[in-house]
C-alpha cells in the first residue's frame, strides 16, 4: 500500500476531480475517492496500524481532507448539473418564427355582430331591445301604420305574402310592425329597438337583397321631440362611425311618420369631401325617421295631443357595408368563409 | 319625373344653378335622383342659316350647302333630303363631338374636314340623332326661324333635366308648375300662373256628360273642338316632351301630354266622330264587359272599375287608358277632350288588376285636385290655338257635383315646438306658410296663439297639425334643429332571456371554433325532398315521417322557386353552404342561430322557434406543421359541440339516444334530449343526402330547438366546495356485451361509488384479441375523493367492490384485472 501524505492524497484527489466532467465521471470519482472502499476509507482503515500518537493526528487530517473533498465534489456536481441542463435546453431550441398552435375560434357573422353593437349602444341610451315575428299580419305591416289598402304608399314596400285562408299575412317588409305591437302592449313611456330579418319582393343586385336585416327604434312619451331624434341618432352614428360624424336631416316621406326625414351622416370615408362611396355628395343616408304619425298613435290608443314620439328604421346590412367597405350586399349572404373570416377582431 | 329646367324656369325666376335647385328641393322633400345635361357635348356647334344650296358637281344625291353662323361660314357637303335655303339649322364645325348617325348604337366621333367626291366639306349640318337629342336621323334638324343665328347651339337648345322621385304624398308636385311652386316657396320667389284660354263665352252644355257614380268621379269637364288638323306638333314641344321622357305622337296627343306634365292634370282626347249618342257617361263597368285599350289589348272589366262610356259601351278606362276605337288618328277632325278627376283607390285597383300603369294612373292614384280639371282644359285650348289656329271650341261641359273647398287645420302655435323641439318665430311660420300659398289667421287662446291654417285645394296631404309642422320644418330647414337626448325616465332595460339564448348559443359555438353564417330563411320544396336519401318522402326534423306539403309556411308570390317555404329546418341551408365552401377549403365548421317556422293554421301566424344548427365537414385540424394527424370531423365533434352548447344554455340533464332518421347515417345519429324532452338531433348526414347537396365528404350536423332555454338561462345554480384532500384515481376495465351502451356502464360505475366518485371518464373501447367474441372491453378512469378526509385504502377497496357489484347487476359486466 502506498503511503501518501494527507496533502498528497488531497492534491491527487482534487486533480482527479478536475478531470471529471460529466455527472457519470463525477460519480465514478466519488466512488473511487470517497466511497466505502475508496482511497480515503482505505487510508482511514490504515490508521489502525499506526502508533496511537500518530493515529490521532493523522485521523484528524484525513477527516479534514474528507470534508474538503466532499465540498469540492458538491460544487463540481452543481456545475456539472447546470452544464448538463443547459446543454439539454439548448438542444431543445426551436424556430420561434414557426406559427403558434392556435385553437380554431369561430367568428360572429358581421350582421349579428352589428346587431349586438347597435343593441348595446341603445341599451346605454335607455332603449330595450325586443324582437317580433317575421311572418306578420298585413294589419300590422301596413294598415295600423297608416298605409291603408289601395294606397300608392303600399307600392314602396314590395311585399312577399304568405298563403292564408283570408287574413292577409306578409313577410314583414320592415321592422316597423313592432311599433304597433309594442304600443298596443304597453303605455308610454316607450323606448325600444327592434333588430331582425325583413323581406321584400325585390330583385337582387349589389345594393339590394330580398332578405335583409333592419333595426327599428321607437321612443314615445310626453315631450319627445325631433331634436331628441337628432341627438339620439347623432350619438349613435358617432359611436359606430367615429366621434367626429355630423348628421343631417332632410324632409322625406314615410306614411307612419309626420314630419318625416331621412338621416345622413357625413361620409366617413372622405369626411364629407366627396368620394365614390358617397357618390361625390359627401353624405350617406343611413336611416329613415320622423315623428310617429298622429294616426298611428291614435290607432294604438295613445292620445296624440298628449304624447309624441319618434321612430327610425335602419338597414343593419347597410351599416355593415358602410363600416367595413363591403361593396356588394350579396357577399353578406354568400357565407364564403374567406369573407367571413375577415371579421375576426373583437367587437366593442 | 323628368323636369327640363328651361320649362321650370318659365314658371319661376331664380339665379340658382341646376345643381343648387336639385339640392334645395331635395332637402325640402323633393328628392332629385339625377341631373342630366343636354348639349354638354356640343362644342363647336352653332345656330346657322342655310344661304345657298347647289348641286354637287359629281354626285346626284349630294348637295353643297353654304351655311353662315355669325363669324363662321362654311361649305358643307350633305345628303340630307330636306335641306333648303333660308332654313335655320345646327352647324357643326371641325372638332365638334357628334354621334355617328349611320349606326344603330351610340358611337361618338370627332368631326374632321374631309373631301367628298372632290369637294371639300368643312362642317356638317346635324340631324337630331347626331346631336343626341332624339333617334331622328333621316334629315337635318330644322330650327325655328327666330333661332339666334351665330349663337352656340348649347346656349339656344341646351338644357338640364332633373329627375325627381315623386313620393306618394307629393301629387301637388307631380308637374312642372307644382315643382315651380315648391321652388318658389324654397327660394322665396313667386311662381307664375299657367296661361289658359278664356272659355267663359263658349256655350256650356251640361247634357254632354252624365256622372253615374259621383263617389268615383268628383268632376268631369270636357270641350268639343271642331275643325282640328292632326299633324306633327312643333319642334319646341317635341323637344320638351322628349326631354321630359315622353314620345311625340301627334299634335293633339302631344298637347295632352304636355298639359299633364306642366299642370299635373291628365286629359284625354277622344275622336268625337267615333263616339255614339252624343253624350259621355261615367259609370262602373258591367260584369264581363270588355274593351280594347289603345295598346291593342282586350281588357275584361269588372264592377270595381270605372269606365267612360258612350251610348254603345266603354270607350275608356277612367284614369288609366283610353280605348282604341275612339283614339285620335290622322284623320280626326272633331275632338272631345276630357279633363276629369277620378277616385284614387278605384284608379289604383283598376290599374293593378289589369297590370296597366300609365302616367295618368300614376297621378290619379295619388289624388288629383278636381279644381285642376278646368285649368287643364283651358291650358289645352290655349296651346291648341297656338299650334292649330283653325281649331274651334264649340261647346264645353263641367259636371262638378260637390266642389272641393280648402281644408282647415286649427292648431296651437306651440305644436311646432312640441314636435320639433325648437322654436320657429311666429313671423317666420307665417312667412313660410304664406310662401306655400296657405292662408293663416292667428287667434288668441288661453294657452297661447292658435293658428287657423287653410291649405290650397291641391294640398290634399294637409289634414293634421303635424302636416303643417312638417311644412314649416322642411322650408325652414332641419339644419338648425338642436341635438338633444330624450329626457324623462323609461322602464328599466331588461336583458331579454329569449335574445340572450341566441347570444349565449352564438358565443358557445364560436369558442368551439365554428363560424356563424346567416342564410336565407326560405327554401324550396326540392330542398326538403333532397333531405331524404330515396327522395321519396320529406323527413321531419325530429322524427322523420312524411308530412303533407301544405304543412309548411308558404309564400304566395315567391321571388324564385328556390325561396318558397319559410324553412322548418336549417339543415338544407347549411348543407348548401358546406358544398359551396368545400370548393375553396378542406375544412368547414359553421353554425347558424335562426328561427324555424311551423304552421299553426291557415289564418294564424306560424310559430317561429329559435334554434341553432351546425355543420362540420373535412379536416379536424387545419393544416399545420405541428399536427401530424389528418383525421376527419365526425359524429363526436358535432356531439361535443352540442354538449358544450347545452351546458352553456343551462340544460341540466341532457341525453343522447341512438335513433334512425332518413337524413342521417343509420348508425351515427342521436336524438338529443334535455330534461326528458327531445329538442334536436345530431349525427352524420347520410352520404346519399350529402350527395343530393353536392357534398362528397362526411358531414356531421346537429339542429337544436333552443326555445325552451329562455327560462333555464337566467336560473341560478349551486356550486360545491372542492376537497382539499388528494383525490384517488383508478382505472377500471369492464368487459360487457357488445350491445351495451357506454353511457349505461358509466352510470353503473358512478352509481356504485355514490357521492365519493367525482368523475368517470371512458378512455378506451377495445374489441379483438384477448376479448371473447361478442364482448367489448371498456376502460374508465375513475376519480374518487371525499370532501372532509383523505380516502383510506379500505374505503377505496369498498368502492371498488360496489362498482364491481353494480356493473354486474346493471349491465352484466365484469371487471377485468
Amino acid at each position: 500500500m502506498i503511503d501518501f501524505t494527507t496533502d498528497e492524497l488531497l492534491n491527487r484527489a482534487l486533480t482527479a476531480l478536475e478531470d471529471a466532467q460529466t455527472e457519470e465521471e463525477l460519480t465514478r470519482w466519488h466512488r473511487a475517492v470517497l466511497g466505502r472502499s475508496g482511497t480515503l476509507n482505505d487510508a482511514l482503515r490504515a490508521l489502525g496500524s499506526l502508533p496511537s500518537e500518530q493515529r490521532r493526528e493523522r485521523g484528524q487530517q484525513l477527516n479534514g481532507v474528507k470534508d474538503q473533498l466532499e465540498a469540492a465534489f458538491a460544487q463540481r456536481q452543481d456545475l456539472a448539473r447546470a452544464a448538463a441542463l443547459d446543454s439539454r435546453l439548448r438542444a431543445e431550441s426551436v424556430d420561434v418564427t414557426l406559427p403558434g398552435r392556435r385553437q380554431a375560434v369561430g367568428n360572429l357573422h358581421p350582421i349579428a355582430a352589428m346587431a349586438r353593437e347597435v343593441s348595446d349602444i341603445f341599451a346605454h341610451l335607455g332603449f330595450q331591445t325586443i324582437e317580433g315575428p317575421e311572418v306578420e299580419l298585413a294589419e300590422y305591416s301596413f294598415d295600423m301604420l297608416n298605409i291603408p289598402k289601395d294606397h300608392p304608399a303600399r307600392d314602396v314596400w314590395d311585399t312577399i305574402f304568405i298563403r292564408s285562408a283570408g287574413t292577409e299575412i306578409t313577410l314583414r317588409p320592415h321592422t316597423s310592425p313592432m311599433q304597433i305591437r309594442t304600443m298596443l302592449q304597453q303605455e308610454p313611456p316607450v323606448r325600444v329597438i327592434v333588430p331582425g330579418r325583413t323581406y321584400r319582393y325585390e330583385a337582387q343586385d349589389a345594393t339590394h337583397e330580398w332578405h335583409f336585416h333592419q333595426v327599428e327604434g321607437l321612443a314615445v312619451d310626453r315631450n319627445i321631440t325631433m331634436a331628441d331624434l337628432r341627438g339620439t341618432m347623432a350619438e349613435f352614428a358617432r359611436q359606430i362611425f367615429g366621434s367626429e360624424r355630423k348628421v343631417r336631416f332632410r324632409c322625406d316621406y314615410f306614411p307612419f311618420v309626420e314630419p318625416g326625414v331621412d338621416m345622413s351622416i357625413d361620409c366617413p370615408f372622405c369626411a364629407g369631401r366627396g368620394c365614390r362611396t358617397c357618390k361625390q355628395s359627401g353624405w350617406i343616408e343611413i336611416s329613415g325617421a320622423g315623428m310617429v304619425h298622429p294616426n298611428v298613435l291614435t290607432n294604438v290608443g295613445y292620445d296624440p295631443t298628449v304624447y309624441s314620439g319618434w321612430a327610425f328604421g335602419m338597414g343593419l346590412d347597410r351599416l355593415v357595408m358602410l363600416k367595413y367597405n363591403v361593396q356588394d350586399i350579396r357577399l353578406l349572404y354568400a357565407n364564403d368563409l374567406r369573407f367571413l373570416g375577415q371579421f375576426n377582431r373583437a367587437r366593442l | 319625373m323628368l323636369v327640363p329646367m328651361r320649362w321650370l324656369r318659365e314658371y319661376v325666376t331664380t339665379d340658382l344653378s341646376t345643381e343648387e335647385i336639385a339640392h334645395r328641393l331635395t332637402m325640402a322633400g323633393l328628392e332629385a335622383e339625377s341631373v342630366t345635361h343636354i348639349g354638354d357635348e356640343w362644342n363647336n356647334v352653332y345656330v346657322g342659316r342655310v344661304e345657298e344650296v347647289e348641286k354637287h358637281p359629281d354626285a346626284d344625291r349630294l348637295v353643297l350647302a353654304t351655311v353662315a353662323a355669325g363669324e363662321h361660314r362654311s361649305t358643307v357637303v350633305t345628303g340630307a333630303p330636306n335641306i333648303r335655303p333660308g332654313q335655320t339649322v345646327a352647324l357643326a364645325l371641325v372638332g365638334a363631338r357628334l354621334i355617328d348617325g349611320q349606326t344603330d348604337d351610340v358611337r361618338w366621333m370627332t368631326l374632321k374636314s374631309s373631301t367628298i367626291r372632290g369637294v371639300r366639306s368643312e362642317g356638317m349640318v346635324c340631324s337630331e340623332k347626331e346631336l343626341g337629342i332624339s333617334e331622328e336621323h333621316e334629315g337635318i334638324m330644322v330650327l325655328p326661324s327666330d333661332a339666334p343665328v351665330g349663337a352656340p347651339l348649347r346656349e339656344y337648345l341646351g338644357d338640364d333635366v332633373i329627375e325627381f322621385e315623386i313620393t306618394p304624398n307629393l301629387v301637388h308636385a307631380f308637374s312642372v308648375i307644382g315643382i315651380a311652386r315648391e321652388l318658389a316657396a324654397v327660394v322665396n320667389a313667386s311662381a307664375r300662373a299657367v296661361l289658359g284660354a278664356d272659355l267663359a263665352t263658349t256655350p256650356m252644355d251640361d247634357t254632354l256628360v252624365d256622372i253615374e257614380d259621383e263617389d268615383l268621379c268628383a268632376r268631369y269637364t270636357l270641350a268639343i273642338i271642331e275643325n282640328v288638323t292632326v299633324g306633327p306638333s312643333p319642334e319646341w314641344m317635341q323637344r320638351r316632351l322628349t326631354a321630359a321622357g315622353m314620345r311625340s305622337v301627334n299634335n293633339i296627343v302631344d298637347i295632352s301630354n304636355y298639359v299633364m306634365a306642366e299642370v299635373g292634370q291628365p286629359t284625354h282626347p277622344f275622336d268625337a266622330d267615333r263616339l255614339s249618342g252624343g253624350r259621355i257617361i261615367v259609370r262602373r263597368a258591367k260584369p264581363g264587359e270588355s274593351m280594347v285599350t289603345i295598346d291593342h289589348v282586350e281588357r275584361v272589366l269588372d264592377e270595381g272599375m270605372l269606365v267612360i262610356s258612350d251610348a254603345e259601351g266603354a270607350i275608356g278606362l277612367a284614369g288609366v287608358m283610353g280605348g282604341v276605337d275612339s283614339e285620335v288618328t290622322d284623320g280626326t277632325t272633331r275632338v272631345l277632350l276630357e279633363s276629369a278627376s277620378f277616385d284614387p283607390k278605384t284608379t289604383r285597383r283598376t290599374s293593378r288588376a289589369l297590370k296597366l300603369a300609365s302616367e295618368a294612373s300614376a297621378r290619379y292614384q295619388r289624388g288629383v285636385d278636381p279644381n285642376l280639371a278646368w285649368t287643364a282644359l283651358e291650358r289645352f285650348v290655349a296651346l291648341l290655338r297656338e299650334i292649330d289656329p283653325a281649331a274651334k271650341v264649340t261647346a264645353v261641359a263641367d259636371a262638378y257635383p260637390r266642389p272641393r273647398g280648402r281644408s282647415t287645420v286649427r292648431m296651437p302655435y306651440n305644436e311646432i315646438e312640441r314636435l320639433l323641439g325648437m322654436i320657429v318665430p311666429m313671423e317666420t311660420v307665417l312667412d313660410i306658410l304664406g310662401r306655400l300659398e296657405f292662408e293663416v289667421t292667428v287667434e288668441d287662446a288661453v294657452l297661447g296663439p292658435l293658428l287657423v291654417v287653410s291649405a290650397p285645394t291641391y294640398r290634399s296631404d294637409i289634414n293634421l297639425p303635424a302636416d303643417v309642422v312638417e311644412e314649416v320644418a322642411r322650408i325652414y330647414g332641419y339644419d338648425s334643429l338642436p341635438e338633444r337626448l330624450p329626457t324623462g325616465g323609461a322602464a328599466p332595460i331588461r336583458r331579454e332571456p329569449a335574445r340572450l339564448v341566441d347570444r349565449v348559443a352564438q358565443d358557445a359555438l364560436i369558442v368551439s371554433g365554428l363560424q356563424q353564417v346567416i342564410t336565407y330563411s326560405m327554401i324550396a320544396d326540392a330542398d326538403l325532398v333532397a333531405l331524404s336519401p330515396n327522395r321519396d318522402h320529406v323527413p321531419d326534423l325530429l322524427g322523420g315521417y312524411p308530412r303533407p306539403e301544405s304543412d309548411y309556411v308558404r309564400a304566395v308570390n315567391p321571388l324564385r322557386a328556390d325561396w318558397e317555404i319559410m324553412r322548418p329546418t336549417m339543415l338544407p341551408s347549411l348543407l348548401k353552404i358546406v358544398a359551396e365552401n368545400l370548393k375553396y377549403t378542406d375544412r368547414v365548421a359553421i353554425f347558424e342561430t335562426a328561427r324555424t317556422y311551423q304552421p299553426v293554421s291557415l289564418d294564424e301566424l306560424p310559430e317561429e322557434r329559435r334554434g341553432a344548427a351546425l355543420a362540420l365537414c373535412g379536416a379536424r385540424h387545419p393544416v399545420s406543421w405541428s399536427v401530424a394527424e389528418r383525421s376527419e370531423l365526425d359524429f363526436f365533434d358535432a356531439k361535443g359541440t352540442v354538449e358544450t352548447l347545452l351546458a352553456r344554455v343551462g340544460a341540466s340533464a341532457s341525453s343522447f339516444t341512438a335513433v334512425e332518421h332518413p337524413s342521417f347515417h343509420p348508425g351515427r345519429c342521436a336524438a338529443v334530449s334535455a330534461d326528458g324532452v327531445q329538442i334536436g338531433i345530431v349525427g352524420e348526414i347520410h352520404p346519399r343526402v350529402a350527395a343530393n347537396f353536392g357534398v362528397a365528404h362526411r358531414v356531421a350536423m346537429a339542429e337544436l330547438d333552443l326555445e325552451g332555454f329562455a327560462s333555464t338561462l337566467l336560473a341560478t345554480w349551486r356550486v360545491k366546495p372542492v376537497s382539499r384532500f388528494q383525490p384517488i384515481r383508478q382505472d377500471f376495465a369492464v368487459l360487457v356485451d357488445q350491445g351495451v351502451a357506454v353511457v349505461d356502464v358509466r352510470e353503473a360505475i358512478a352509481a356504485g361509488g355514490g357521492p365519493l366518485i367525482t368523475a368517470v371518464e371512458p378512455f378506451d373501447v377495445y374489441q379483438g384479441e384477448g376479448i371473447p367474441e361478442g364482448k367489448k372491453s371498456l376502460a374508465f378512469s375513475v376519480t374518487m375523493s371525499a370532501p372532509d378526509r383523505q380516502l383510506a385504502e379500505h374505503e377505496v377497496d369498498r368502492i371498488r367492490g360496489k362498482i364491481e357489484q353494480n356493473v354486474r347487476k346493471r349491465v352484466g359486466g365484469t371487471l377485468r384485472a
